[in-house]
C-alpha cells in the first residue's frame, strides 16, 4: 500500500457506486449543495438481532443515517454498502452510543451491513430518477464493456485465487521457521495481490491489514501483513513472534477472497484502477520504498502493470471504438515498459534484486511508467 | 580545485552596447499583460525581460519523426494559449478525466508570459554520429555543441538535452504552470532533463529602471542589446537568411550557463576588491572611471597603481571595444536551489542566458573571461546548453520548427 490508498480506495468506491457522489472516506462529512433536496433521515437501530434501516426505502439524494445501539455488545457498527463496498459506516458504536453519518445517493438498491448481527445484511433502497447522466449505470447496453467489467471480475478472483495458494506456502515457511524457504515465498505471493491492489484497497482496512508498510502504521506493535514479516526476514533475521501474524494474513487473504468472490465493477473503475496502479509504481515501486528491507519491488512493479495492462486489455475493444488513436498508443506504451523490465528478469522467472538496478536504470523505467500514465489517466473518459 | 585568482567570465555579461541605454521606452508590449506570441522571430528574445524564469531541457525520447511533430505542433497551439493567459487546450472537462490543464494558474494574469523553444545539437546528431530524425544535414555549420572552455566544471546531469523551453513572466507560477505543462503534453516523446527557475532579472532588454543587480550585488551587463534597437539585433542576436542556417533565418541562438556564485567567500571580501573584480563601483554601478551606470568605462585611465581598470577586471574582458565589437544579448536570472549539502554553502548564483547570431560569440568571449576574468575566484560554470531556436510563428496553423521538419 501506498500513502494514497485512501483517496484511490475513495475513487473507486465511488465510481463503484455508480455515481454516488460520497464514499467512505468522505461520509461522515459530506454536506448537501444548496439547492439539493433536504437530506432523508435514516434510523439504523443496530442490536443482536440485525440493522434494519427505517425507512428503508428514501428519494435520490442527500441522506442522514442515525446509528444507535440500545444494548448490544455483540454487534457495534453498520456500514451501507454498494456494489460490494463500503461507502458510509459508523464503528464503535458500543451499547448506549450512537452517530451519524450522510451520503449523497443516487437511485439503486444498496445493503446495510452489520458483522456479529443475526441477519447482518438489510436492504436499502433509494428511489427516483439519477441526477445526470453521468451517475447513469454505465456500459449499459454496451456488450464490450459488460464483457470488461465480467472479464474483470473474473481475473481479480482468479488472480485473489492465487494470491490465497500462494501466501499459504508463504505462511506455512514462517510458521515452520524456515527462514530460507519464506524468503523465497515472499515475493511469488505478492504479485498476485500487486495486480489487484486497487480492488483490495476498496475494502477498508483490509489493505492496511494485508500491505501496511511501517510508516503506514501508527502503531508499530499492531503491525500486521507482508511487510512485518518482510521486515522479519531481512532485517531482524528472525522469524520469533511472526506465526500470529502468518495466521492473520491468511485470515485476512480469504477475506478478501470473500468479497471479490461478488464484486462487480464499473468500466470506469478498470480504467483508475489501471490509473491507481501506475501511480503505485511511479511512486513507491520506482523509489524501492515499497520491499525497502527484501528488495523484490521489481516483482511488484511487474504485478502493478500486468494489472493496469488487464484492464486496459479488457477495454480495449471499446476504447478502439470511441478512440482508436489512444487505444494504439496504449498498446505502444505497455510494450515500452515491458520491455524495459524484460531486462531485469532472472533465469528462474522473477526479477533481480532492485538495490543493484542502477539510478539511471531506475530513471528509465520511471520515464516509461509516466509516458503510459498520461494517456491511460484519459481512458476513464472513454469508457462511460 | 585551486581557483588561482582571476579567471573566468561571468557575465559574458558586460558585453554591452558603445552607447548608452538608446530609446529606452517601454514598447507597447511591455504595457500589456499580454505578449503577442506570433512574429517574424520568437518572443522571449527581444522582449523586456521579465521578473521570473523557468526553464526546461528536455531529451526526447522517441524515435518516430512524427511524435516529435506532432509534439511541436500540440506545444505550439498550448504555449500560445498560454500565452495569452487562456488554459491548455483539451478535452472538454469531465468529471471523468483528469484536467486538460494542471489549473495552478487559473485567474492569473499572464505577466507578459513569453515561451521560447531551441532545440539542441543532439537532436540533429546524436553524440555516435546517428542521424536521429533525418535532420543531419540541416544542422548549421556553426551549431554545434560547444567546445570544454576555461571555467567550467560541468555536471552532465544540468547541462545538454535535445530541446530547450524558456518560460518568463512577471509572475512566477505561471511561469512554472508553462513548463510543467509543456512537459506533461510531452510525456511519452521528451522527458525533462533538468530544469532551473530563476527568482529575479539580472538584465534588462529596454526597461528604463536601470539594470538588475546580480547576486553579488553589482550591475553587470549594462550595455545590453536594447529589444527595440533592430539594428544591433539584427547585426547581433537574429541569423540571417544568408547565414547558411536555411530554416534558422529570424531565429537565434541561446546559450544557458548555470553559473554557480560562491557568495559567501564573495561576501567576505573587502569593497574595493569586489569593485576592482568587477571594474565598477557597487553602489552606483558606474565603471571605475565614470559616476553613472551608463558611462562608458575609459579602459586607457591609468592611476598611480596602474590601470584605473585592472587589466582582469570583468567589464574590460566583457567590453565590446576589448572584443573586437562582439556583443550578445543577455537575459539571465538569479538562481537558488537551496543549500549545497556538501559544503553547507548557498547553491545560488546566475542563470546565464545568451542570445546570439553565432556560437562563437559566446565562445570567444568565455575562453577570455573564462582564462584571466578576477571574477574566476567567485564563480563556476557548473551547467550548459546551446540551442537554436527557430524564428517565430506567422500565425495559427504555424508551429514551432516547421521550417526545420518539412
Amino acid at each position: 500500500m501506498t500513502p494514497t490508498r485512501t483517496r484511490a480506495a475513495c475513487g473507486v468506491a465511488a465510481l463503484a457506486s455508480a455515481g454516488l457522489l460520497a464514499s467512505a472516506c468522505s461520509a461522515s462529512s459530506q454536506q448537501a449543495s444548496p439547492g439539493d433536496p433536504p437530506a432523508s433521515a435514516v434510523t439504523i437501530e443496530i442490536s443482536d438481532a440485525g440493522c434494519g434501516p427505517n425507512p428503508a426505502t428514501v428519494p435520490t439524494g442527500p441522506v442522514t443515517f442515525a446509528v444507535t445501539n440500545a444494548a448490544s455488545a455483540k454487534v457495534t457498527e453498520a456500514e451501507v454498502q454498494g456494489g460490494g463496498k463500503i461507502l458510509g459506516e459508523k464503528e464503535n458504536i458500543t451499547a448506549g452510543l450512537d452517530g451519524t453519518f450522510s451520503l449523497r445517493m443516487e437511485p439503486g438498491t444498496y445493503s446495510v451491513y452489520c458483522p456479529g448481527a443475526a441477519k447482518d445484511t438489510w436492504t436499502f433502497t433509494v428511489d427516483g430518477a439519477a441526477a445526470g447522466a453521468s451517475s447513469a449505470p454505465a456500459a449499459a447496453g454496451n456488450t464490450s464493456l459488460t464483457a470488461a467489467t465480467q472479464g474483470y471480475h473474473d481475473y481479480v478472483v482468479t488472480e485473489v485465487a492465487q494470491l490465497q495458494t500462494a501466501t499459504k506456502t508463504f505462511t506455512d515457511a514462517v510458521r515452520a521457521g524456515n527462514i530460507d524457504a519464506a524468503k523465497n515465498a515472499f515475493a511469488p505471493a505478492r504479485v498476485h495481490y500487486e495486480s489487484i491492489e486497487p480492488v483490495a484497497e476498496s475494502f477498508g482496512d483490509l489493505d492496511p491489514a494485508i500491505d501496511a508498510r511501517i510508516d503506514d502504521v501508527t502503531d508499530p506493535t499492531r503491525w500486521t501483513g507482508f511487510h512485518r514479516i518482510e521486515k522479519a526476514l531481512w532485517a531482524d533475521g528472525t522469524l520469533n513472534g511472526m506465526a500470529p501474524i502468518a495466521d492473520e494474513l491468511d485470515a485476512d487473504v480469504a477475506t478478501l477472497k470473500t468479497k471479490v468472490a461478488t464484486n462487480t465493477y464499473q468500466p470506469a473503475e478498470l480504467a483508475n484502477g489501471a490509473s491507481d496502479l501506475l501511480t503505485e509504481v511511479s511512486t513507491s515501486k520506482v523509489t524501492g520504498e515499497e520491499d525497502r528491507y527484501s528488495h523484490t519491488d521489481l516483482w511488484d512493479f511487474a504485478a502493478n502493470i500486468d494489472g493496469a495492462r488487464k484492464a486496459f486489455e479488457l477495454l480495449q475493444p471499446a476504447l478502439a471504438a470511441t478512440d482508436p488513436d489512444l487505444a494504439q498508443q496504449l498498446e505502444a506504451r505497455f510494450t515500452d515498459v515491458a520491455q524495459g523490465l524484460a531486462e531485469y528478469r532472472t533465469a528462474d522467472g522473477g526479477y533481480q534484486d532492485y538495490g543493484a538496478v542502477t539510478d539511471t536504470d531506475k530513471r528509465s523505467l520511471a520515464d516509461s511508467v509516466n509516458a503510459l500514465a498520461e494517456p491511460l489517466s484519459q481512458v476513464a473518459g472513454k469508457v462511460v | 580545485m585551486e581557483l588561482s585568482r582571476r579567471r573566468l567570465l561571468q557575465g559574458i555579461a558586460g558585453a554591452g552596447a558603445v552607447g548608452a541605454l538608446a530609446g529606452c521606452a517601454p514598447s507597447a508590449a511591455a504595457a500589456a499583460d499580454v505578449v503577442e506570441f506570433h512574429g517574424p522571430h520568437q518572443a522571449g528574445i527581444a522582449t523586456p525581460v521579465q521578473d521570473r524564469l523557468a526553464f526546461t531541457a528536455f531529451d526526447v525520447t522517441t524515435t518516430r519523426r512524427e511524435d516529435l511533430v506532432a509534439l511541436l505542433k500540440t506545444w505550439t497551439a498550448a504555449a500560445e494559449a498560454m500565452t495569452r493567459g487562456v488554459p491548455v487546450p483539451g478535452p472538454a472537462p469531465s468529471d471523468a478525466l483528469p484536467p486538460a490543464d494542471t489549473g495552478e494558474a487559473d485567474g492569473l494574469a499572464p505577466g507578459r508570459l513569453t515561451i521560447t523553444i531551441g532545440f539542441g545539437p543532439g537532436l540533429f546528431t546524436a553524440a555516435d554520429g546517428t542521424d536521429r530524425f533525418g535532420l543531419a544535414a540541416r544542422r548549421p555549420a556553426a551549431f554545434a555543441p560547444l567546445p570544454a572552455l576555461p571555467g567550467e566544471l560541468l555536471d552532465p546531469a544540468r547541462s545538454g538535452g535535445d530541446v530547450a523551453v524558456q518560460a518568463c513572466s512577471d509572475d512566477p507560477t505561471v511561469a512554472f504552470h508553462a513548463v510543467r505543462n509543456l512537459t506533461r503534453l510531452g510525456r511519452g516523446t521528451v522527458v525533462a532533463r533538468w530544469a532551473e527557475l530563476g527568482f529575479g532579472k539580472t538584465s534588462s532588454t529596454g526597461n528604463s529602471g536601470g539594470t538588475p543587480r546580480n547576486l553579488l550585488g553589482f550591475k553587470d551587463g549594462t550595455r545590453n542589446i536594447e529589444g527595440a534597437d533592430d539594428a544591433a539585433l539584427g547585426q547581433h542576436v537574429w541569423v540571417a537568411d544568408g547565414d547558411g542556417a536555411g530554416w534558422l533565418g529570424g531565429g537565434s541562438y541561446l546559450v544557458a550557463r548555470r553559473i554557480r556564485m560562491f557568495v559567501e567567500p564573495w561576501d567576505r571580501d573587502r569593497l574595493s576588491d569586489q569593485q576592482a573584480v568587477f571594474g565598477r563601483f557597487k553602489t552606483s554601478g558606474a565603471p571605475l572611471t565614470g559616476t553613472d551606470e551608463f558611462d562608458t568605462p575609459d579602459f586607457g585611465a591609468v592611476g598611480p597603481d596602474g590601470p584605473v581598470i585592472a587589466e582582469d577586471a570583468h567589464v574590460r574582458l566583457a567590453a565590446p571595444e576589448n572584443n573586437g565589437g562582439l556583443r550578445i544579448l543577455r537575459r539571465g536570472y538569479s538562481y537558488t536551489d537551496g543549500i549545497d549539502a556538501r559544503t553547507g554553502t548557498l547553491d545560488a548564483g546566475l542563470f546565464f542566458l545568451a542570445y546570439v547570431r553565432d556560437p562563437d560569440q559566446f565562445v570567444t568571449l568565455q575562453r577570455k573571461l573564462g582564462s584571466s576574468d578576477a571574477l574566476n575566484e567567485y564563480i563556476r560554470h557548473v551547467g550548459s546548453g546551446l540551442y537554436a531556436c527557430p524564428p517565430g510563428t506567422t500565425g495559427p496553423d504555424d508551429w514551432w520548427g516547421r521550417a526545420l521538419f518539412t
